[in-house]
């Protein structure tokens, strides 16, 4: 019955996954996992300093903890799931090395807890680290996703001539888009040690170090559901052996309540039928004590703000107007989007071109993971706006095309050393073919048509970066100059104040027609560009 | 030694083959039939009416489909744009042929581009896709792939020697090139010949490498369209070939045999950047006219006009 729960709610994160993507309908919460932890709820509230709409939901979670128990880390997590399952392939005959149940390690959980809300209350969001949901949606995102795609292109290869021999043209034609990202192999091995720490104790994450099971467990024994163990019991310790979380005490009959995850492994072994889980009210008792001490609570509190503090020592961390990367359109301002975004790689799973990627140690550690749009990669698409809607803190704003189409993210310089165009007079125009906003237009300069960037109607979407033919770097990169970072409002009206114009109209390459795109005096003109005799009268292409 | 040998052998049989597939494509007799009595089909009209009138005046559509026939048909859908943009080709334009190559006997129709934007945005922003649904045996494909693609030599190729072409061209189907009328600020203008570079995979190299004019006349020696239907329904004269720039309603389906002829008479329908052209003016065409690929003088041309 558990193991079939656990399943369902696995299979439902699997699959509200799968559509967190281009077109997700609106009434769909595909972040609706993240929403639900209390963990990244408060951390995102307390580093942000304001109330998250979204992070509400947790208190859903927090709520029916409080009045069933501790049962989320058996029956919803997918984090508890999947290592449940992974468990059972990998370590189910494997002795394990075995630990005492009453290690102090037990605590280490409460003071990452400790340390992770102290952080979030200086302002930096740190529970990302190790926050279950935010670690598997990542997991997901950066491994499982690319990996998986990966099988499914293979398999469509290696049917394609059976599909051909068919006829069946559509099949025969079916590619995959293949998304990649940076700091896959360390999403990896952080995921695969949580793994391999099965082979100390069971469920060692959820016992020792998961933050989330932490605070669930701080709130538990008020549940109504508790292990009760009847008079039939012969102390033979089988249920201690059995129980995942080491919840069950030295004497069998106790159970140290914040531990135990009501997942009735115990029962189910008990030969004498002696264990039940019936409601009950009452409070207390040796065992509903949350392990922990002063000191370590101290130390763990110094390590939270130490950590805030040193998080903050980045060049960049008190000047955010001048970081240097690219963030996705709608991204609140730069300081409060570090604060509130959760790490959680979903704005990267739904990208539709796979421009948002993953950042390393551009911003310092406080931008660990953050996305960043890598326009050189993929350029952001005008038609799609998902990131926003599957931000479970809102850090990316979610907004309506025609918002987001204004939430200007940077904007396109030319390099001319590297133009093709500029430097070597190649005929090349692909940035302003591939520019959704005619943002690029050509114009005569010194008797050559040279491309030029409008910067009032550049929204940094990155098409020309991406489309550059030149090898290597682009000859056109985007800059975070002249982004639009808004906590709240209309970006629309913003634009229009900055006077932005982001619409595809007409343009204005009428200028390659005219003598000079410039509008200068004739008398002017002539001292401006002097040998101006070789002036193209016709648009490219025409003789 | 046996290794170097083997190897000779494999790419003396690989250019055999690549030169084998240019020359079928070449060598079709794509001028020769003997009731062709116009050049060209001017049709001035609603997309439907105007197209079906136009298949209709060159001979119609059996002249070129025959029963059990494979055929592709290359529209513009490039670009994830709508189809007021005019960057891509008229869905109904692109529906109506498909219809008449299926009634027509066709076994299977194959509506391909490469295109620039992402596959499904097109497909979805396009509508050619959506007019084709109901069509049984057409498949509407936007490939992005290296893998759908194969190699081939340009025997007369100048600059472009070799270029790699989406597979399925290449099995000598009947190709029938429906572009959309539009500037093209590199080109002047993107009509049909212009259009074939979405055939192939590698089209940046046409900006960056090559003289972009003769690696189009190029290209044009080794995909020939059996048949070329310009959706000159909008024409984009400005702003051209992504958009967005002006969009001009000329109503006209134009269609020939003579790629160059049938791009020749669009370079004059409309102005291009606010002038007037004839296709002599546009470098691509009188080099793909010097080439042997068509004729360029439209007051040459006998003409069938109408209007329905």
């Amino acid at each position: 019955m558990r193991t079939l729960i656990q399943a369902l709610s696995l299979l439902l994160f699997s699959t509200l996954f799968i559509f967190a993507t281009y077109q997700l309908p609106d009434w769909l919460p595909a972040d609706i996992y993240l929403r639900l932890d209390p963990l990244l709820g408060m951390n995102a509230v307390f580093a942000a300093r304001e109330i998250i709409g979204r992070a509400l939901w947790s208190l859903v979670t927090i709520g029916a903890t409080l009045s069933i128990g501790r049962f989320f880390c058996a029956y919803v997590c997918p984090m508890g799931a999947s290592i449940d399952f992974l468990d059972f392939l990998f370590f189910r005959k494997k002795k394990r090395l075995g630990l005492k149940t009453g290690t102090s390690l037990r605590r280490l959980k409460y003071f990452l807890l400790v340390i992770f809300i102290v952080a979030a209350l200086t302002g930096f969001s740190l529970a990302f680290l190790m926050d279950p949901m935010s670690l598997l949606t990542r997991f997901y995102t950066f491994f499982i996703y690319p990996l998986v795609t990966t099988l499914i292109n293979l398999l469509l290869d290696l049917l394609r001539p059976v599909f051909g021999a068919l006829g069946w043209v559509a099949l025969s034609h079916q590619h995959y888009f293949q998304s990649v990202y940076y700091m896959t192999a360390i999403t990896l091995l952080i995921f695969g040690g949580i793994i391999f720490l099965n082979r100390l104790a069971p469920r060692f994450w959820c016992r020792y170090l998961c933050p989330l099971g932490a605070f669930l467990s701080f709130i538990s024994p008020l549940g109504f559901f508790k292990r009760r163990v009847s008079q039939e019991c012969n102390e033979c310790l089988k249920c201690q052996k059995a129980c995942p979380m080491g919840a069950v005490a030295e004497d069998p009959r106790g159970t140290r309540l914040p531990e135990c995850i009501q997942c009735r492994t115990c029962a189910k072994v008990c030969p004498q039928k002696a264990i039940t889980f019936p409601a009950s009210v009452s409070l207390g008792g040796e065992y509903s004590q949350v392990d922990f001490s002063r000191r370590g609570f101290l130390y763990s509190l110094a390590g939270g703000l130490g950590v805030g503090f040193l998080a903050m020592r980045t060049p960049f961390a008190l000047k955010q107007s001048k970081h240097p990367l690219i963030r996705p359109p709608g991204a609140i301002p730069e300081t409060e989007f570090l604060r509130t975004c959760i790490r959680c790689g979903e704005c990267m799973k739904s990208c539709l071109t796979n421009t948002l990627q993953p950042t390393l140690w551009e911003s310092g550690f406080a931008g660990l993971w953050t996305p960043k749009m890598d326009p050189r990669l993929a350029p952001c698409d005008q038609n799609c706006n998902v990131c926003g809607k599957v931000c479970p803190t809102q850090a990316i704003r979610s907004l309506s095309l025609e918002e987001k189409t204004h939430a200007k993210v940077g904007t396109a310089v030319l390099r001319k050393e590297m133009c093709l165009v500029w430097a070597q007079n190649k005929i090349c125009l692909i940035c302003d073919e591939i520019c959704p906003y005619n943002a690029i237009v050509f114009r005569p300069v010194e008797g050559y048509r040279r491309p030029v960037v409008v910067a009032s109607k550049c929204n940094g979407c990155g098409f020309c970066e991406q489309r550059c033919p030149v090898q290597g770097e682009s000859a056109i990169v985007v800059v975070a100059n002249g982004e639009i970072r808004l906590r709240e409002g209309s970006y629309i009206k913003e634009a229009k104040k900055l006077e932005l114009e982001f619409r595809p109209d007409a343009g204005d390459d009428k200028f390659i027609l005219e003598e000079s795109g410039f509008k200068v005096e004739d008398k002017e003109k002539r001292n401006i560009l002097p040998a101006e005799k070789t002036q193209p009268k016709k648009p490219k292409g025409f003789l | 030694m046996s290794g170097c040998k083997r190897g000779m052998t494999r790419r003396k049989f690989l250019k055999m083959a690549a030169a084998g597939t240019a020359l079928g494509l070449v060598g079709k007799p794509s001028f020769s039939f003997a009731k062709e009595e116009y050049d060209l089909a001017v049709i001035s009209g609603e997309p439907v009416a105007a197209t079906n009138k136009a298949l209709e005046a060159m001979g119609g559509i059996s002249h070129f489909v025959k029963k059990g026939q494979r055929v592709v048909l290359k529209p513009n859908m490039s670009f994830s744009r709508t189809p007021e943009f005019a960057t891509t080709t008229h869905p109904l334009v692109v529906a109506t042929v498909a219809q008449a190559c299926i009634e027509a006997g066709a076994q299977q129709v194959l509506v391909l581009d490469h295109t620039l934007h992402r596959a499904e945005l097109c497909i979805e922003r396009a509508g050619i896709r959506e007019a084709c649904k109901n069509i049984p045996g057409v498949h509407v494909l936007a490939l992005q792939e290296r893998k759908f693609f194969r190699e081939i030599k340009i025997p007369q190729g100048k600059v472009l020697e070799r270029v790699e072409v989406i597979k399925e061209v290449l099995d000598n189907p009947v190709l029938i090139n429906i572009p959309v009328a539009k500037s093209h600020s590199a080109t002047g203008v993107s009509l049909g010949i212009k259009g074939l570079m979405g055939l192939i995979w590698d089209r940046e190299s046409f900006h960056s490498q090559y003289n972009i004019n003769q690696a189009i006349a190029d290209l044009g020696t080794v995909i020939k369209p059996q048949l070329t239907i310009l959706d000159a329904t909008r024409a984009l004269a400005s702003g051209g070939p992504g958009g967005p720039g002006e969009v001009k309603k000329p109503n006209l389906i134009i269609a020939g045999i003579d790629p160059v002829a049938v791009d020749s008479y669009g370079v004059s329908i409309v102005p291009w950047y606010g002038q007037n052209f004839k296709g002599r003016q546009v470098e691509h065409l009188l080099v793909a006219h010097q080439k042997g690929l068509g004729k360029i003088d439209t007051d040459q041309l006998k003409i069938f006009k109408e209007k329905v």
